[in-house]
C-alpha cells in the first residue's frame, strides 16, 4: 500500500553536512517568518473587525495587508514545508520500485522540480523587477507599492529552489533516502 | 492537436507525474509548464509566477489558515478526550451508548477541528481502547472512528468546502450549511451499522450502559462548553451577516487559542509553536496546491481543453443520472489516490459547467463530491484515516481496520443514493437560513 505523505513531522536529514545544515537553518527561519506573518494576519483581521463593528469606523489598509501577508506566508513558507516533507505527495511508483530504480526516480523527480521552480524563479524575479522599476501601485485607497508584496515571489521560490537542491544533494550523498522512504 | 485529444494526454501525463512521488503542487506546475511550453511557446511560461501569485490574492482564502489554526489549537489539547467523555457520561441511557458517544464526539470534534485525521486521532486515542475494553469487536471500534473522522471534511466549518467554494465561486456560507444534514445522516447511518454489527457479533451485553452520577456528568462540562460556544459563535457571526467566513475564522482562531491557553494551560512557547508550526505547514501545503492548481487550470483553458471537454459532454446524449454515476465513479477513483483538496481543485472547474448544464445544483454536488472524498479517506491504497487509526492502535492489524471500515464505505454510498433521491437534504437548510438561491 502507498501513502500520502502529509501527516507527522519527519524533517529531511542533514547528516552533519555544512551545506545541508545551512539550508535547513535558512528554511527553518523562513518557516518561522511565515508563521509570524500568519499570526500578524490573525491580529490585523481581529483589529479590523473591532474597528468596523465595535468602533463603527472604516478600515482602509487592513484587508489588503492581510491578503498580502497570507500570500507572502505561503510563498516564504514553501521551503520550510519542503524541509518537513509536508507537501503532500503520492508515492505509488516509488513504493513499487526498489534500490537503484527508486533512486533514479528520485533524481528524475527532484531534477524536474528544480528545473521548473528555477524557471519560475527567473520569470518571478523579472516580474518583481518590472513592478519595482515601473513603480506599480495597487489600485486601492491604500495604493501599496506592489514590489513589496511581489518580493515574496522571488524570495519564496528562491528558497524553495535552495531546499530542493539540498534534498537532491542529500540523496546523491546518501545522507537521506530517496523520497524519505525506508528501504525494505 | 485536437483539444480533446490533448486533454486526454494531459490527464495521462498528470496521473503519471502525480504518482511519481513528486509533491502534488510541484507536479501540477511541472505538467502545466511542460504543456504550455510545448503547445503555447516559451513566452507563455512568463505568466506562471504572476498567476501563482494572483490565485492566492483572495481574501476568502484567509479562512483556510484561520480554520486550520482553530483546529490545530483544539487538537493540541485534551479537548477531544473530554468531549468524548462528556458524551459518554451524558448518553448512558442510550443503547450502544459507547459507540454512539464515539461517533457523536467525532461529529462534534469534526465541527471544531475541520480536519479528518485530527478527528480520528483525537477521539480514537480514548475511544478505541475503551470500546475494545468493553468488548466491542475490533473492526467496529476501528472502523467507526475511521469513518467518524471523515466527517471532518463535511460538517462545517470544513476546509474542503471552502476550497470548493473558492474553486467554483459558490457561497461558502451556503456550502457550510449544506453539509449539516448530510453529516447528521451519515452519523445516523454509522451509528445504526455499529450497533447492528456489535449485536450480530454475538455479545449484545457490550451495548449495555455504564452508570454515571449527575455530579460526574456536570463536572466535565466547563471543559467542553467553551469550544462549542466558539463554534456556535463563529456560525452565528457568519450567518447573522456580522462578518465574512474569513473574518469570523480569524476571531475563532484567536478565541480558540486563548481558551486552549486558559483551560488546557497551553502556555509554554514550545506548545504554542507546535500549534503554529502545524498550522503553517498544513496551510502552506493547501494554499500552494490551490495556487498551483490555478496555474494548471490556466493551462487547461489556454489550450482550450476545458472548453472542449464541456462541449463534448454537452453533445453526449446520456441520461443525467448516468452522467452523475460516471462522475461519482471518477471522483471515487481520484479520491482513492489524491488528497480531497487536490481532487476538488483539479476536477471542480471542469465538472461544474457539466453539472449545471445537466441541471444539478452545485451546492448539492459539493456534498456529493465531499462524501466521495470521505470514502477515499478510508479506502486503500491511500486511506489516510486508516493509517491514523493504525498509528494509535498498532495492535489492531491493518486488515481488520480495513475490513471494519468497509461497511462504513457502504453507508456513505447509501448516503449518496439517499441524497440523490432527496436532494433537499443538502439544499433545504441553506435555502431556509440564507433564502433561496437566485
Amino acid at each position: 500500500m502507498t501513502g500520502q505523505h502529509s501527516e507527522g513531522v519527519t524533517p529531511a536529514k542533514t547528516g552533519g553536512n555544512p551545506f545541508l545544515r545551512a539550508v535547513s537553518a535558512i528554511s527553518t527561519l523562513a518557516g518561522w517568518t511565515a508563521a509570524g506573518m500568519i499570526v500578524v494576519a490573525v491580529g490585523i483581521t481581529c483589529q479590523m473587525i473591532f474597528i468596523r463593528f465595535v468602533l463603527n469606523g472604516s478600515t482602509i489598509w487592513q484587508t489588503e495587508a492581510v491578503i498580502y501577508l497570507m500570500v507572502a506566508a505561503t510563498l516564504v513558507g514553501l521551503p520550510y514545508v519542503q524541509r518537513l516533507r509536508g507537501h503532500v505527495n503520492v508515492d505509488l511508483f516509488p513504493m513499487m520500485l526498489k534500490g537503484t530504480m527508486r533512486r533514479m526516480l528520485a533524481y528524475l523527480t527532484l531534477g524536474t522540480s528544480i528545473a521548473v521552480i528555477a524557471m519560475m524563479l527567473w520569470y518571478g524575479f523579472e516580474y518583481w523587477l518590472y513592478a519595482y522599476e515601473r513603480g506599480w501601485r495597487s489600485d486601492t485607497v491604500w495604493g501599496v507599492r506592489l514590489w513589496i508584496p511581489y518580493l515574496s515571489i522571488p524570495v519564496g521560490l528562491g528558497l524553495l529552489l535552495l531546499q530542493l537542491v539540498a534534498d537532491l544533494v542529500a540523496v546523491v550523498l546518501r545522507i537521506d533516502t530517496p523520497f524519505g522512504l525506508e528501504s525494505h | 492537436m485536437d483539444p480533446l485529444l490533448l486533454g486526454g494526454l494531459v490527464a495521462v501525463i498528470t496521473i503519471l507525474v502525480l504518482f511519481s512521488g513528486m509533491s502534488v503542487a510541484i507536479g501540477l506546475l511541472v505538467v502545466s509548464a511542460g504543456f504550455l511550453m510545448s503547445f503555447d511557446g516559451m513566452r507563455s511560461l512568463e505568466l506562471m509566477p504572476e498567476i501563482l501569485f494572483s490565485k492566492l490574492d483572495n481574501f476568502a482564502l484567509l479562512a483556510i489558515p484561520m480554520f486550520i489554526i482553530m483546529g490545530a489549537a483544539i487538537a493540541s489539547t485534551r479537548a477531544g478526550a473530554d468531549l468524548y467523555e462528556a458524551l459518554e457520561r451524558w448518553l448512558t441511557r442510550v443503547p450502544g451508548g459507547l459507540v454512539i458517544s464515539n461517533l457523536g464526539a467525532c461529529a462534534l470534534f469534526a465541527a471544531m477541528s475541520g480536519s479528518s485525521p485530527a478527528t480520528c486521532a483525537a477521539i480514537g486515542k480514548m475511544g478505541i481502547p475503551e470500546m475494545r475494553k468493553r468488548g466491542y469487536p475490533d473492526g467496529v471500534a476501528a472502523g467507526s472512528i475511521a469513518a467518524g473522522g471523515t466527517l471532518g471534511i463535511l460538517i462545517p466549518p470544513s476546509v474542503t468546502m471552502i476550497v470548493y467554494g473558492i474553486a467554483t465561486e459558490t457561497s461558502i456560507g451556503r456550502l457550510f450549511l449544506a453539509g449539516v444534514l448530510p453529516g447528521l445522516l451519515l452519523v445516523g447511518l454509522f451509528m445504526a451499522w455499529s450497533i447492528y454489527a456489535t449485536w450480530r457479533a454475538g455479545d449484545s451485553r457490550v451495548l449495555s450502559r455504564a452508570h454515571y452520577s449527575w455530579r460526574e456528568r456536570f463536572e466535565i462540562m466547563p471543559r467542553v462548553l467553551p469550544f462549542l460556544a466558539i463554534i456556535l459563535g463563529v456560525l452565528y457571526a457568519m450567518y447573522g451577516g456580522i462578518a465574512t467566513p474569513s473574518e469570523t475564522a480569524a476571531v475563532g482562531a484567536l478565541l480558540t487559542l486563548l481558551i486552549a491557553m486558559v483551560i488546557y494551560k497551553l502556555w509554554s512557547p514550545r506548545a504554542i509553536w507546535v500549534v503554529l508550526r502545524d498550522s503553517t505547514r498544513e496551510s502552506v501545503m493547501i494554499l500552494f496546491i490551490i495556487a498551483a492548481a490555478g496555474v494548471f487550470s490556466y493551462m487547461l483553458s489556454s489550450l482550450f481543453i476545458t472548453q472542449a471537454i464541456a462541449e463534448w459532454i454537452g453533445t453526449l446524449d446520456v441520461n443525467r443520472w448516468v452522467l452523475m454515476a460516471a462522475i461519482n465513479l471518477f471522483l471515487l477513483v481520484a479520491g482513492f489516490f489524491l488528497p480531497p483538496v487536490a481532487v476538488i481543485l483539479m476536477a471542480a472547474p471542469i465538472l461544474l459547467p457539466i453539472i449545471t448544464t445537466a441541471g444539478f445544483d452545485p451546492i448539492w454536488f459539493a456534498v456529493i463530491l465531499t462524501i466521495n472524498m470521505e470514502i477515499g479517506l478510508i479506502s486503500p491504497p491511500v486511506g489516510l484515516n486508516l493509517y491514523v487509526i493504525n498509528g494509535i492502535a498498532p495492535d489492531i492489524p491493518l486488515k481488520t481496520i480495513l475490513v471494519g471500515s468497509m461497511p462504513f464505505v457502504l453507508c456513505m454510498v447509501l448516503a449518496i443514493i439517499i441524497l440523490s433521491v432527496f436532494p433537499g437534504l443538502a439544499t433545504w437548510l441553506p435555502d431556509l437560513v440564507m433564502g433561496p438561491e437566485l
